[in-house]
């Protein structure tokens, strides 16, 4: 599976949240904070080999 | 644990009162037969815009609050009215309206009938507000659930004499409970029966059970911030010309954010992504970012 580029959409107030939690979570910036999001999340929820058989996290209810 | 007992009253059927309850007081709502429900409505008693919100309160401590929650105002004062430092019962409901006329008219073909909002309206009157004025009560001693389908439901209780409900004013209030008129419904179990009220100055046993409260934020606001501080005085609705929308925010505007996944990157992003998202990359990994956010962040006081 090759790298590729992912554009998001983010509005001014959703990137004032992510800016905010650059200094709060120690990121150096917003792309390592989103790059730190994919990583934890991923690792959190879905570190099963098959991840769909695992529930889906209860942020998505 | 001493108190001063203020007044008392009970609370016949088909009946409610309208009882000034200052900061610093209990009202102690007490079961004499058992069995029966109470709707609880307060207000600000220095500005009666500010008034308890089930929805607020829902959404904080959940559809069946007690001990130990606070009962919220609406936005945008949001602020807590009142804590439960007593509930020897556990099953009360924040998620049914108040029964109305309409209710036992429609349903039953009672056009005149003992009905929560007729009763609080009612009572409320001795402090000059309206029918219009009622607001979703905070229903005592009543038993709800939710069922897998998403429905609502209300079982029979199982109060006994002397249980109770004590609930303390974080700032003055004009608090409200009524005999809940539902006599031909399970809420009370088929019945309609008294009810004692008794007024309380807390101890300092009861103070110090309140949790400290998050220290009030801008957004947070009352009448000084609106732009219309007064509280309209005809019933006729109609247009300000001079109206110029001032709404948060706006516009709303999105930027586009490219960012170079690596290879591993990619494949997590595949692993976490939901189906709603389609092939939508960008989508499923602004949903990760934002629910990672609420992970780690979520309830946490933000950094000043």
């Amino acid at each position: 599976m090759p790298g590729k580029t992912v554009v998001l959409k983010l509005n001014q107030q959703q990137i004032e949240l992510l800016d905010k939690t650059v200094s709060r979570a120690g990121t150096p910036d917003r792309e390592a904070l989103i790059r730190r999001a994919l990583r934890e999340y991923s690792a959190k929820h879905f570190s099963s080999p098959d991840p769909r058989k695992k529930a889906a996290p209860g942020a998505k209810a | 644990m001493s108190r001063e007992l203020i007044s008392s009253v009970m609370l016949e059927p088909g009946t409610g009162k309208a009882i000034e309850l200052l900061a610093g007081q209990v009202m102690r709502i007490e079961q004499i037969e058992g069995n029966q429900c109470v709707d609880f409505n307060c207000f600000n008693l220095r500005d009666y815009k500010e008034f308890m919100h089930c929805g607020r309160t829902r959404t904080l401590h959940g559809i069946n609050p007690t001990e130990g929650s606070f009962m919220w105002s609406a936005p945008p004062r949001e602020r807590a009215m009142a804590y439960i430092l007593r509930d020897t019962v556990g099953a009360n409901d924040v998620m049914f309206p108040r029964c109305s006329a309409n209710l036992y008219e429609s349903v039953y073909g009672l056009a005149v009938h003992t009905n929560c909002h007729d009763i609080q309206s009612e009572a409320q009157r001795e402090y000059g507000l309206t029918p219009d004025d009622v607001h979703d009560s905070f229903n005592l001693f009543m038993s709800t659930g939710v069922r897998e389908d998403g429905g609502i439901y209300v079982r029979r209780q199982d109060s006994k004499p002397g249980d109770h409900i004590e609930i303390l004013a974080l700032f003055d209030l004009l608090a409200v409970p009524n005999i809940c008129g539902a006599d031909i419904m399970k809420t009370s179990n088929f019945s309609i029966k008294p009810v004692k009220v008794m007024i309380y100055q807390a101890s300092s046993e009861d103070l110090a059970k309140v949790p400290p409260l998050p220290a009030p934020v801008a957004s947070q606001r009352t009448p000084a911030n609106f732009k219309i501080r007064n509280i309209k005085a005809t019933r006729e609705l109609t247009r300000d010309p001079d109206y110029k929308p001032a709404f948060t925010n706006t516009p709303i505007l999105y930027q586009e954010y490219p960012i170079e996944l690596s290879e591993e990157e990619v494949a997590m992003l595949q692993a976490a992504r939901l189906p709603v998202y389609g092939d939508d990359d960008g989508a499923a990994l602004r949903d990760i970012v934002f629910s990672w956010w609420e992970d780690n962040y979520m309830g946490k006081p933000p950094d000043k």
